[in-house]
């Protein structure tokens, strides 16, 4: 009997382990075909010309219709230069101790218009954004001009190869080339033509974009990765109303969230409605900070900024203001959200991280050696947009200012005069939120710290910073790198022109039956769609 | 009649006029315009490539020559053409009335079929429990403002039976049965509101209505009270009811900008918040003076009404 039982156990463990992989396999095996209603907060505020905007709501709608010459991974969560594959360009080579950068491109690409894509069009692309001396056209605005200010010439010695002639070493240029912000237009199409259509090469072709209302979009029969894309159209939803959004996905009239969109309350609430909804938590690379303007006084003083960055308890914000939803970090989102920043036990050396009360009585004699008490304040005046992300941070750090012998009063700034507002320098203090295109320190720290940069609000200019930020560009030892990126962090956060309180999370929400929907660790590089594919 | 017709059409076109200039000016009174939301979005802001924007738009020039060219602009039929879109004005907004004309109208139709009847028969049984009951009814109609029975509709919806309504605008010719649900909603939020006002203001009109003579001559005539309630005393009455169906349904066309948000219907009302949240000056012009003369029209519309509806309204200098 007993060996009979056993009998029958071997010959059933052996048929679920004969029978599990080739259900896993077919499990996960992808189906062609279907739709897919992805999430859109406000309608494409520059259409699809990626070039011309610094916003996720125009960029993550428009990945389907475009390619880069490389990408992060569609399928990995993290960004570096490790999950880099090709996509326009089938490989790449650094020559000349990183000076030239040399792309081979793919031959069996089509624009969505059946022209051929070569090298001319890599070079068009780049000298336009780089605003070369002989580009052939110029866009309307150019945010990411700087990011390839180390670019001296562009190449095309034929028609499936470009070389990147480098001023510098710049290791992490390729990691430019890889944003969601960098996709390449077409030269036979004016730039301007991107703000109401879109000539791409990529997974999708655009049907009909109506205005408030809805992008679509229809598989491209011609990709070039045979086999994708899986499916057969996507519509990006514009639903103004966050009620009505979550609504709408909760009842599964879309399947997929917004990058950026899903706090963690509301994640709990939909998960708690919807059980099987799949909600993964990433790093939206998107900072709250303090800016502070250094030319200005009260600002211009260290001192005066030290106290600022000792008074706020960065830990009670995050439970304040975003529920949990945050992480603590410098100028680079910490590990496992990034991959250069400061991880906790090193901030707590820096200032503002310590124990609360202990921080707070560093502020408080700072500001009394400057002659300041809550009785006799400081008064300022603190700026920030006058809208309830930035202004529910803002009032956290009025009352914790207020504890040190800081009066801050509130200026709420409509969004149309913000930047320009933080771009002339026309503050004391402002409440900010800063958005990385690339979890990359060049592509922070010259964007946001360099002398002269438009996005440098506190305007901050320092020799020392401005040779480190160099120093660590060129450095192509990426441990020594981290070195150097690490000591620049720590710098900044001892000048204080623009502490760092939080970084953010996503709890980015799709149904089950969405597979290959992986969000990444910054909310700008994913969402090709490529190798999305549903099973219902 | 002829010269109070002309009297009213001069005076609307003087109004519009008004209209333009003061909606011109506000706009650009406003802090900010298309060129720091183009910038907002990038994040910094370029004074060469601004003053390269500005020029390309025509806000480089003096605005009293931009008001000019937008006036002999709308005289050949041109409206602009719309700062965010880059595309011809009229070809944006033109799909957005059909929608907000037909969520005002079905509101009000809601408003009517419920206001009117509740009106009077909280009139003809006063002081009754029934009367009491829908006062209350009326009150809370009057309190609720109807996005946040809209949201409270949606809500419910997904909770209880985990659907909403349609997300995109689904056209009658395409799918009757799901365009009338995708409008029901809405309409029923708005209309309930709006039902209120028309039910306070039918009863308060029946009453004094049925104090009047006639009223007790019909009745000792011995007509049926039905008779004398919908024949006699409604008639009478309904003028006022008219002049507030009237100013609500005007009031709707503008008004809808948080009930198309929250039912995501692609209407004039939320798109004009949009536009004007990026100064988009064509788009938000045009539809204000759409707005503005239909809010006009449907006011001499029920100045008209009178006349049918009573009698002794004469038009003119008699």
């Amino acid at each position: 009997m007993a060996s009979w039982h056993f009998a029958v156990a071997v010959w059933t463990a052996l048929a679920v382990l004969a029978l599990y992989p080739a259900g896993s396999a077919l499990a996960q095996t992808p189906k062609p075909g279907g739709h897919l209603n992805v999430m859109l907060r406000e309608d494409l505020p520059q259409g699809f010309a990626v070039h011309e905007t610094a916003t996720v709501s125009s960029s993550f709608p428009s990945m389907p219709c475009f390619n880069n010459l490389v990408i992060f991974d569609q399928l990995k969560r993290q960004e570096s230069l490790d999950t880099l594959v090709g996509e326009l360009a089938e490989k790449w080579s650094w020559q000349d101790n990183y000076r030239n950068l040399v792309f081979f491109l793919r031959k069996d690409v089509k624009w969505h218009d059946g022209k051929p894509f070569t090298s001319k069009d890599v070079k068009y692309t780049f000298d336009v954004v780089r605003e070369a001396p002989d580009a052939p056209a110029k866009l309307r605005i150019n945010p990411r001009k700087d990011w390839y200010a180390n670019v001296e010439a562009i190449e095309t010695p034929d028609a499936s190869t470009v070389v990147f002639h480098l001023k510098r070493p710049q290791p992490s240029l390729l990691l430019m080339f890889a944003s969601g912000y960098t996709p390449i237009y077409a030269a036979h199409v004016p730039p301007a033509s991107y703000r109401t259509a879109c000539m791409g090469t990529g997974p999708f072709k655009l049907k009909e974009w109506r205005k408030g209302e809805y992008v679509d979009y229809v598989k491209n029969p011609d990709y070039f990765i045979k086999g994708r894309p899986y499916l057969d159209t996507i519509r990006y939803l514009v639903i103004e109303n966050r009620g009505t959004r979550m609504s709408a996905l909760q009842s599964g009239k879309l399947d997929v969230s917004f990058p950026g969109e899903m706090t963690k309350t509301i994640s709990e609430q939909i998960k708690k409605a919807v059980p099987q909804m799949v909600v993964t938590t990433v790093g939206q690379t998107v900072s709250d900070n303090i800016i502070m303007n250094v030319k200005k006084p009260p600002f211009d003083n260290l001192k005066v900024r030290l106290a600022v960055s000792y008074a706020i308890d960065r830990r009670g914000l995050i439970q304040a203001v975003h529920q949990g939803g945050a992480v603590l970090g410098a100028a680079l989102p910490p590990k496992p959200w990034g991959i250069w920043g400061i991880g906790e036990q090193g901030l707590l050396a820096l200032p503002g991280y310590g124990k609360p009360a202990d921080e707070k009585a560093k502020a408080k004699k700072i500001m009394s050696e400057l002659g300041y008490s809550p009785e006799k304040p400081l008064k300022v005046e603190i700026g920030t947009r006058a809208i309830a992300i930035y202004v529910d941070m803002a009032s956290f750090v009025i009352n914790e200012l207020k504890q040190v012998g800081i009066e801050a009063t509130l200026k709420q700034v409509e969004s149309a005069q913000w930047h320009p507002m933080a771009t002339r320098g026309d503050y004391q203090i402002g409440a900010n939120l800063t958005g990385l295109g690339l979890d990359d320190p060049d592509a922070n720290f010259f964007e946001n710290y360099a002398c002269g940069s438009p996005r440098n609000y506190s305007q901050y200019c320092n020799e020392q910073v401005m040779k480190m930020i160099e120093a660590q560009s060129q450095e192509v030892n990426n441990q020594k790198r981290l070195e150097l990126v690490l000591a620049l962090q720590k710098k900044l956060e001892e000048d204080a022109p623009r502490p760092i309180l939080d970084w953010r999370l996503d709890y980015f929400s799709n149904w089950p039956y969405v597979h290959n929907m992986i969000p990444q660790n910054n909310i700008y590089n994913f969402g090709r769609m490529q190798d999305v594919w549903r099973d219902k | 009649m002829k010269t109070y017709l002309a009297q009213r059409l001069g005076i609307a076109a003087l109004t519009l006029f008004g209209m333009s200039v003061v909606i011109f000016v506000l706009l650009r009174i406003a802090p900010g315009d298309i060129v720091d939301i183009l910038f907002s979005t990038g994040g910094y802001v370029n004074p060469s490539e601004r003053a390269a924007i500005e020029k390309e738009l025509g806000l480089d020039k003096p605005i009293w020559l931009q008001y000019v060219d937008w006036l002999r602009n709308i005289a050949t039929g041109d409206l602009g053409k719309s700062y965010r879109y880059d595309l011809p004005a009229w070809e944006i907004i033109k799909p957005l009335f059909p929608v907000t004309l037909e969520l005002a109208i079905l509101s009000m139709i809601v408003a009517v079929v419920l206001g009117v009847p509740t009106g009077v028969i909280s009139a003809v049984r006063q002081d009754t429990t029934l009367d009491y009951i829908l006062r209350v009814l009326s009150l809370a109609g009057l309190a609720m403002p109807s996005f946040w029975l809209g949201m409270v509709i949606i809500l419910a919806l997904v909770a209880w039976i985990g659907w909403i309504p349609p997300m995109t605008y689904v056209p009658a010719r395409e799918n009757f049965k799901l365009h009338f649900i995708q409008f029901a909603l809405p309409a029923l939020a708005v209309g309930y509101r709006s039902s209120a006002l028309i039910m306070r203001i039918t009863r308060s009109a029946l009453l004094e209505v049925m104090r009047e003579d006639y009223i007790r001559t019909a009745r000792a005539k011995g007509q049926g009270e039905r008779t004398v309630i919908w024949r006699h005393a409604l008639k009478n009455a309904i003028l006022p009811v008219v002049t507030v169906i009237g100013i609500e349904f005007a009031f709707l066309i503008g008004g809808l900008i948080v009930t198309e948000t929250v039912f995501n219907l692609p209407g004039v009302a939320r798109f004009l918040v949009q536009a004007i949240a990026w100064r988009d000056y064509p788009i938000v012009q045009t539809l204000v003076m759409f707005t503005a003369a239909i809010v006009i029209f449907s006011n001499l519309a029920v100045d008209m009404l009178y006349g049918v509806l009573d009698p002794r309204v004469r038009y003119g200098g008699g």
